[in-house]
């Protein structure tokens, strides 16, 4: 039998790390105390604790194997509807992340130059002291502003905000833009949503534009996936690549890059020129009904066919099964979706085929826009309110950008700001469990934009590259060491909970953001005695103790109540297609399409997407995942690499406007000839992260920023590159 | 949980998305070196030219054999076939010969290169998680696998299920379940959309090779024994040719001189 897994592979890690899984310590009495209180574990230390996983945004339910007060096995947690007893590679090697040998213990110094790597050790006390002088120097010098905060989308960033904007600065940078912008403005412009949740239950067609659900793994709509597709649902599959998810697909058409929405329009203008919709549900529910004749009239299936290379007869057939699904048709929303200046119209055309399809709040249809307001139902610390900001975002949201929610803003026009120090300039930088200097573009302008800051300080586990950069690390406890904020899932609040004491000296962000808040003289914003008071607090009106939720793993929330009344969160409190608030702005009210640049002849497109094994930059450094992982490589269609001469497992040089990157080529069938597809996620300069370090090629190095001026996306699949045998 | 009489897997390739969560997972509840594993992917990776491409890939470890060739190969009695399906290795009597890695078909068994004699425990294969289906739980690979390409279960409801599966999607699955009879049974069994042998499984009789070994194997002492009746024999004939030629030799050159 073949092993696609070689034996080598295994033996790059060799004995250094096959003791690791022993590195845990004995569990102090604290964590263990409280665990034998709730029942979990036995006079002897052993048991199983229920918590969460954080290994990627999902967040899974988790159950903890504890043995001599280590971790020896995590499993899904079957109560939980995010994981349903599952947990994906990432989730199963997430104790890795805790035993990483790599792990900060204690608080960091910088001693030798930036990027140098040198640090001393430090105590709490003298770090969060240096942070709080030098943030309090800056913003006595230039301003709340000329600091900026940068963190993203985990259970604490509650507390980030906190910090964020009792300090006062309005420079806010999540990675949202390198994201998921896209997606999100168009649903919020059409449906007053910001992401609508999916049911596959009575699916029958799912259209998918570039989400691969198979390795960008949701383990519970992963499942779910794979059950429809088993029961028999159809899936249609966009993608330049043929990923696993489209191996499991009845159909993979391999568009060309940048014209999905000329794709999509086209499916509507089959079903509206022939008048296959749902048009009981679109008349009462949807603005835009009486002139989308007339505005998708040009969008023919044959003027699509010339744009995406898609057979006109394709377009047409796969639009009428579209529509003869009717309610259990779905068109994915998608996740990342940032890939071209076009891709909010992409996405407007998915919007606008879902609204079409009638699947909305149709009983057991398949996109429901019910979301739960976050934290509705939990109690929060009281605070006074927030300083009144009157300084501009860096980033241009919303004064260059007017509709791109503040709360995602424009992460790499921040950036930009800082090298042009316009409208003003930029002093400091508090980044929490990010590592901007991977997933920004241009990653050389990142590095000058680090040069430009006086003081830059980093919370994380492990030495990642923006650590490697900053002057202080502030190291945290792992997710399986710590508490975090109650996530409410449906109508029950779950529980991150330390399964095991922090290692060293780590802290959980919750105590780091209260300690450094009082060093900044903004105590009255942290009214929490520590992380199970904040848990307390959030739980008062439940009338639930803290013990029952760690004992169950998480709280019973009150239905939120239905009048049945179908309504949207937009002006108009219908499905906007049409859009007067896109009108407003200058934009097209309609999806429309807007032509994207192409690559020359002798030009690829550089894909950027996903592997089962990682998540972002985040995970390379785990030894679980790096043994399990296949070797990043740069694919590159087998004709085209056998016409430039190179051969399979060459090294190649990667060149675009903005850098150069090495990698070894795959050659493969499995690629458009007009793309090239870089493993993501590696390419780390850290010499801190032992075991990813050296280890690929970053992306980061080559895409040339580019900014959708709708919904402030990075356009991540817009950069060309030549590809040359190194 | 009802008592299961026989332990099983289930592996539907159509629906592995081979994520590798199988292997993570096995790695830590069994504390696997971090060079070595229990679980391999095989199969054919991606076939076929762009755009008509095909992808099969499948996840293995032990079959746990009905008729184990890795027992019948050992000399000292290191494996037992369990009465509820596991095939066990016991390292405590394993003596390292590696007789069993070249007995076993699917290529299984692997040497403990590390651990070598000095530990005692020459040989590294799955064990079926003897702590965790004896505790109601699912060996690890099977509970973590997102989309349940992984199924565990009683031998003969898994063979029900993945009868009714072929026949609800014929036109999804070749129409076999291997394992159910291959080399005598095995409690792994699969199911694939591409032909098993592309998967990279030997074409196995339903006779099991060990029975084939073993048959031969009885033979031996009486094939031994009638060998050695026979040989006795030739070396009786010859011995008694000679002394008779000797003699008549003896008797010639008497007469000779006599003349």
């Amino acid at each position: 039998m073949t092993q696609t897994i070689s034996r080598r592979d295994f033996l790059k890690l060799g004995a250094t790390s096959a003791g690791v899984l022993a590195l845990g310590q004995m569990l102090p009495p604290k964590v263990a105390q409280a665990a034998r209180d709730a029942g979990h574990l036995n006079a002897a230390g052993d048991g199983y604790i229920t918590s969460m996983c954080e290994m990627c945004v999902w967040r899974c339910g988790l159950v903890a194997k504890i043995q001599d007060g280590r971790v020896v096995k995590l499993d899904g947690n079957p109560e939980h509807p995010h994981s349903r007893g599952k947990l994906c590679p990432r989730g199963q090697s997430g104790l890795m992340n805790t035993y990483d040998p790599d792990r900060v213990l204690t608080p960091l110094i910088r001693v030798g130059k930036r990027g140098e790597g040198l640090f001393r050790k430090a105590s709490w006390d003298e770090a969060l002291d240096m942070v709080a002088v030098n943030m309090l120097k800056i913003k006595e010098q230039y301003g709340p502003e000329a600091m900026i905060f940068s963190s993203t989308h985990n259970l604490s960033q509650v507390q980030f905000e906190n910090l964020l904007y009792a300090f006062g600065s309005p420079n806010y940078g999540t990675q949202r833009s390198l994201c998921f912008n896209a997606m999100i403005t168009a649903f919020l412009l059409t449906y007053g949503v910001e992401e609508p949740s999916r049911n596959y239950d009575n699916v029958e067609f799912i259209l998918m534009v570039g989400r691969n659900m198979m390795e960008a793994i949701s383990t519970s709509e992963t499942g779910e996936l794979a059950r429809a597709i088993d029961r028999g649902a159809k899936l249609v599959y966009l993608d330049p690549r043929y990923t696993k998810t489209a191996s499991k697909a009845d159909e993979w058409i391999p568009i060309r890059p940048g014209t999905d929405a000329a794709f999509l329009l086209a499916m509507i203008n089959v079903i509206v020129m022939n008048e296959l919709a749902d048009c009981d549900f679109v008349k009462q529910y949807v603005i835009g009904c009486d002139g989308i004749r007339d505005e998708m009239s040009r969008y023919t299936p044959e003027w699509a066919e010339k744009i995406t290379g898609v057979p006109a007869a394709d377009i047409d057939r796969i639009a009428r099964e579209y529509a003869a699904a009717e309610h259990n048709a779905l068109a994915h929303p998608g996740w990342r979706t940032s890939n071209f200046i076009n891709s909010f119209q992409t996405e407007r055309a998915i919007a606008t085929l879902n609204a079409l399809s009638g699947n909305v709040l149709t009983p057991g249809g398949c996109l429901s826009t019910e979301v739960a307001a976050e934290g509705a139902g939990l109690g929060a610390p009281s605070q006074p309110p927030y300083p009144r900001v009157s300084a501009l975002r860096l980033d241009g949201a919303p004064w260059k950008y007017p509709l791109v929610p503040l709360k995602l803003g424009v992460f790499q026009e921040l950036r930009n700001a800082v090298l042009t120090g316009d409208p003003y300039q930029a002093h400091g930088w508090f980044i929490s469990r990010q590592n901007p200097i991977q997933s920004l573009p241009d990653r050389s302008k990142t590095l000058e934009a680090f040069g430009k800051m006086d003081f830059i300080a980093t919370v994380d586990i492990i030495m990642n590259d923006t650590a490697w950069y900053s002057d202080v690390v502030l190291p945290e406890a792992s997710y399986l060491e710590r508490y975090d904020p109650l996530l409410p899932v449906g109508n029950k609040a779950f529980i991150r909970q330390p399964v095991v004491e922090p290692q060293g000296e780590a802290k959980s962000a919750l105590w780091i953001y209260k300690q450094l808040g009082e060093r900044l003289g903004l105590g009255d914003f942290f009214q929490y005695e520590d992380e199970e008071d904040y848990i307390r607090q959030q739980l008062e009106p439940l009338g639930v103790s803290l013990e029952e939720v760690k004992e169950k793993g998480y709280a019973e929330m009150p239905e939120s109540e239905h009048d049945g009344e179908i309504t949207f969160n937009t002006p108009s409190g219908k499905i906007e297609v049409y859009s007067e608030t896109l009108k407003n702005a200058g934009f097209s009210p309609w999806p429309t399409w807007e032509e994207p640049p192409f690559p020359t002849a002798d030009e690829f497109y550089l894909l950027t997407g996903k592997v089962a094994q990682h998540t972002q930059f985040g995970t390379q450094n785990n030894q679980l995942l790096h043994k399990y992982s296949d070797e990043p490589r740069l694919w590159m269609n087998a004709k085209i690499a056998a016409k430039l001469g190179i051969e399979d497992g060459d090294w190649v040089e990667i060149t675009s406007p903005v850098g150069k990157a090495h990698s070894l080529l795959l050659a493969t069938e499995a690629i458009r000839p007009d793309c090239v597809y870089l493993t993501p996620g590696y390419g780390h300069i850290s010499k801190g992260l032992k075991t990813a370090f050296g280890v690929g090629a970053s992306d980061s190095a080559l895409h040339v920023t580019y900014t959708d001026p709708i919904s402030g996306g990075q356009a991540l699949s817009q950069t060309f590159v030549t590809v040359k045998k190194a | 949980m009802t008592e299961i009489k026989h332990h099983a897997y289930l592996f539907d390739a159509t629906r592995c998305i081979d994520c590798r969560a199988c292997m993570v997972a096995c790695s830590v509840e069994n504390n696997i070196a971090m060079d070595k594993t229990r679980i391999w992917v095989a199969g054919i990776g991606i076939k076929g030219e762009y755009p008509n491409l095909e992808r099969g890939s499948m996840v293995y470890h032990c079959m746990h054999c009905e008729h184990p060739d890795c027992m019948s190969a050992c000399p000292v009695g290191a494996y037992t076939k369990a009465e509820d399906g596991p095939v066990i290795y016991n390292p405590e009597v394993c003596i390292g010969c590696r007789y069993c890695m070249n007995a076993c078909p699917f290529g299984v068994p692997h040497f403990d290169y590390d651990k070598g004699i000095i530990d005692g425990a020459f040989i590294d294969k799955c064990t079926f998680c003897p702590q965790r289906i004896y505790n109601g739980q699912e060996p690890a690979c099977v509970q973590t696998c997102p989309t349940d390409a992984l199924e565990y279960g009683e031998r003969d409801e898994l063979i029900v299920k993945a009868r009714a599966r072929i026949a609800a999607h014929p036109d999804r699955y070749i129409d076999h379940i291997y394992g159910e009879f291959e080399n005598g049974g095995t409690s792994y069994l699969i199911l694939s959309h591409i032909p098993f042998n592309e998967l990279g499984l030997p074409d196995l009789p339903a006779e099991p090779i060990s029975e084939v070994s073993e048959k031969v194997m009885e033979m031996t002492i009486p094939f031994a024994l009638s060998w050695g009746a026979v040989l006795s024999g030739v070396a009786a004939g010859v011995h008694l040719y000679n002394k008779n030629k000797e003699e008549k030799t003896a008797a010639e050159e008497n007469t000779e001189a006599t003349k």
